[in-house]
């Protein structure tokens, strides 16, 4: 069972993210300040951290940045009412691999977790298959079993993304962060889905079985597992 | 208590340093002056001895008595001094009663005490002398008062009296005038800094039109206390519409969750109340992070991720991003770049802004219509246009939209919160580029860009517009909103 330490001080925040996690089939270790957060972090050895900013005892980033000077490169994701975009390269450049402005939405939290578990590994592949889609990133071509995919440069990237996290719940606020390099939330509400109705117009053909599926509510999935 | 704050003053410390100085320095030139006249009395005076003495040594013994005579008689002013003596001391002639015992008799002239036969004076005076031996013995005394230079010290005593004091003074008053003149204008921008404390912020330091440093830091700060006053009100009207603005989606969610609680008889309308009101706390916190994110452009606090920046890309990706959506709308966009343009800025915010621009555009444009993106650049500057074949933006609103949460009549059912202009005109400001909005038909906004300067220039003009921007109608009733306070 995946083992995840969350270290923050708001005990119904605390709770609720419990909760969801473990719905989810996560093993969640809770601690409510930086001390004791970064003391169990060592003896116990999770496979990711969740971590506020703002803690007692000790803040967040400087719990992150012992964990990596002690050499621990096991996945954080950081937590933080400090949205300002220097607030959040700052959490990335002590050590963070993701963040996250509070308030957010369980599944936004659920959704980056799982990607920060499932990281792509960073693969000099030329070629990138999921279920019987095929990338040629050299050629940067698409195919879908026999058929080629006509794809503009954006598509290509997004399918590119999805197929490295196949059968991943992917949120909106991270299509946007990655692929569109968004670093702010766009007036027009729907960019996300008219771009992705066009991609799945492209792979999903008549009468092939649908890979993209739109999670009502949460974002969007590449499904190849049957 | 006044007086003595007065006396305590650094400027009449100063003053009075500097009296101080000047005093000695004119002490030490008198003295020197003295010393100077002194020496060259003596020397003229040990001349004239001299001459006198090889004389009356080369006179015949027979005539020095009378010579001596006639020497001391022609004296008026009685600073001769002549004396004969035989081989023994004994005097021949003159007005001297001894020869001094100090006096060596080798004819160099010295400085001596001469008892004189008549003392005219009430003290010793001092003398200049010197003695020679005649053949035969007899010894020649000659010497003169060189008392004048007593009188002629005393002569710059007074003068040093008389100039002295009066400087001295003089410099004190100037010093003391200063001083009360320094106090009043520092104790005036006190009272004046107390009340704009005290909540007062339509005070300002007084600002004479004389060009001094104290003049000008009061334009400065008084530049400041403008900034913050506009920043303050616009701060006052933030906190109305913020209460306001929140108000109604917070009020959807409450409601929403309010008439679920009591009439959702089935999960699945237990969700869609649920969804409801999500989508209400969502929209509230959309504001408040706009809100946030306004704030932080607008205190010029985004400056760290300046660089330069390819405006042409920034063009084309947007394009790229938006075509889908306007295609879907059935609006045709087209992007029209003349060459390559550089700028000094933050890419993520000017992306943004043109996003923004061309947001807007898309969403207003009736469907059938068009969205044009340009980049027209000369050598210095370059526009940025964005135009549309939708209504624009009339004449009593082109101020308006680019306040926070207004939301025109005809966008009433647009999805937004209002602020999108507001985050556009706030990154415009921050880069020092100009906003240009033009007037019907068509929607057409520009952005004035400088490439010619690196980094922004920061604002610094008093407004009485909404967050610092200025605006006047440039060529064909354009309105234009300035990141500057220098005329285009």
């Amino acid at each position: 069972m995946t083992r995840i330490l969350l270290i923050e001080d708001d005990a119904e925040t605390a709770e609720s993210v419990i909760a969801e996690l473990a719905d989810r089939g996560f093993e969640v270790q809770w601690s409510p300040d930086g001390i004791d957060g970064l003391d169990r972090a060592r003896s116990s050895c999770p496979d990711a951290l969740i971590v506020d900013r703002m803690l007692p005892g000790m803040d967040g980033l400087t719990v992150i940045e012992a964990l990596r000077k002690d050499e621990v490169g096991t996945p954080v994701l950081v937590l933080s009412a400090l949205g300002a975009v220097d607030d959040r390269v700052r959490g990335l450049r002590m050590g963070g691999d993701d963040y996250l402005t509070k308030p957010f939405a369980l599944i936004e939290l659920v959704a980056r977790v799982e990607a920060l578990l499932r990281r792509p590994t960073d693969s000099r592949e030329t070629t990138l298959r999921a279920g019987p889609l095929e990338l040629d990133l050299i050629d940067r071509t698409a195919r879908r079993g026999e058929r080629e995919i006509d794809l503009l440069p954006r598509e290509f990237r997004l399918l590119e993304y999805m197929m490295r996290r196949s059968d991943q719940l992917l949120t909106r606020a991270m299509l946007l962060e990655e692929v569109w390099n968004y670093k702010f939330v766009p007036a027009t509400t729907n960019l996300i889905d008219v771009h992705m109705g066009r991609l799945r117009h492209k792979v999903d053909g008549p009468g092939e079985m649908q890979l993209i599926h739109n999670v009502r509510g949460s974002g969007f999935l590449l499904r190849v597992r049957q | 208590m006044r007086q003595f704050h007065f006396i305590r003053s650094n400027t009449f410390l100063w003053a009075l340093a500097v009296a101080a100085a000047f005093a000695l320095f004119v002490v030490g030139l008198f003295a020197f002056i003295y010393w100077k006249i002194d020496d060259y009395l003596i020397v003229r005076s040990d001349r004239m001895i001299t001459t006198q003495i090889d004389f009356l040594a080369r006179l015949p013994s027979a005539r020095r008595v009378n010579a001596i005579t006639d020497h001391l008689e022609q004296d008026s002013r009685g600073v001769q001094y002549a004396g004969l003596f035989d081989a023994a001391g004994a005097r021949l002639a003159g007005n001297i009663q001894r020869v001094p015992q100090e006096l060596e008799l080798d004819g160099v002239v010295q400085g001596v005490r001469l008892d004189r036969i008549t003392q005219s004076t009430d003290h010793d005076p001092v003398v200049r002398a010197a003695a020679r031996r005649l053949e035969g013995g007899a010894i020649l005394v000659m010497g003169r008062n060189v008392d004048e230079t007593r009188e002629i010290s005393s002569v710059v005593g007074q003068a040093l009296a008389l100039g002295l004091l009066p400087a001295f003074c003089l410099c004190l008053l100037a010093g003391a005038c200063l001083s009360i003149r320094a106090q009043r204008r520092v104790e005036e921008v006190n009272q004046r800094v107390r009340r704009i404390v005290a909540g007062d912020l339509r005070e300002r330091l007084p600002q004479d039109n004389v060009d001094d440093p104290f003049a000008r830091l009061a334009g400065i700060v008084n530049g400041m206390l403008d900034e913050m006053e506009t920043m303050i009100n616009a701060l006052t009207g933030v906190g109305n519409d913020i209460a306001h603005d929140l108000r109604t989606p917070l009020t959807r969610a409450r409601l929403a969750l309010e008439r679920g609680r009591t009439h959702a008889a089935t999960l699945e309308q237990l969700h869609e109340v649920v969804d409801k009101a999500v989508a209400g706390i969502d929209q509230s916190l959309a504001i408040v992070t706009a809100l946030l994110r306004l704030a932080e452009i607008e205190n010029n606090r985004r400056m760290a991720g300046f660089g330069d920046v390819a405006l042409d890309e920034i063009l084309r990706e947007v394009c790229d991003v938006y075509e889908p959506i306007a295609e879907d709308k059935n609006v045709a966009l087209g992007v029209a770049i003349d060459r390559k343009v550089q700028v000094w800025g933050d890419r993520d915010l000017l992306f943004e802004t043109v996003a923004n621009l061309v947001d807007n555009a898309v969403k207003f444009t009736p469907a059938g219509g068009m969205v044009r993106l340009e980049l027209v650049s000369t050598d210095k500057t370059a526009f940025v246009r964005v135009s549309d074949t939708g209504l624009g933006i009339n004449e009593q609103e082109r101020e308006a939209v680019l306040r926070r949460f207004y939301r025109s009549d005809k966008m009433r059912h647009t999805p937004g919160v209002g602020l999108g202009l507001s985050l556009v005109a706030a990154i415009v400001k921050l880069h020092g580029f100009r906003l240009i909005i033009y007037p019907p038909p068509g929607g057409r906004v520009e952005i004035l860009v400088s490439t010619g300067a690196k980094g922004p220039r920061p604002s610094t003009s008093r407004s009485r517009v909404t967050r610092g921007l200025t605006g006047r109608n440039v060529g064909g009733d354009a309105w234009l909103a300035n990141g500057e306070s220098r005329d285009a």
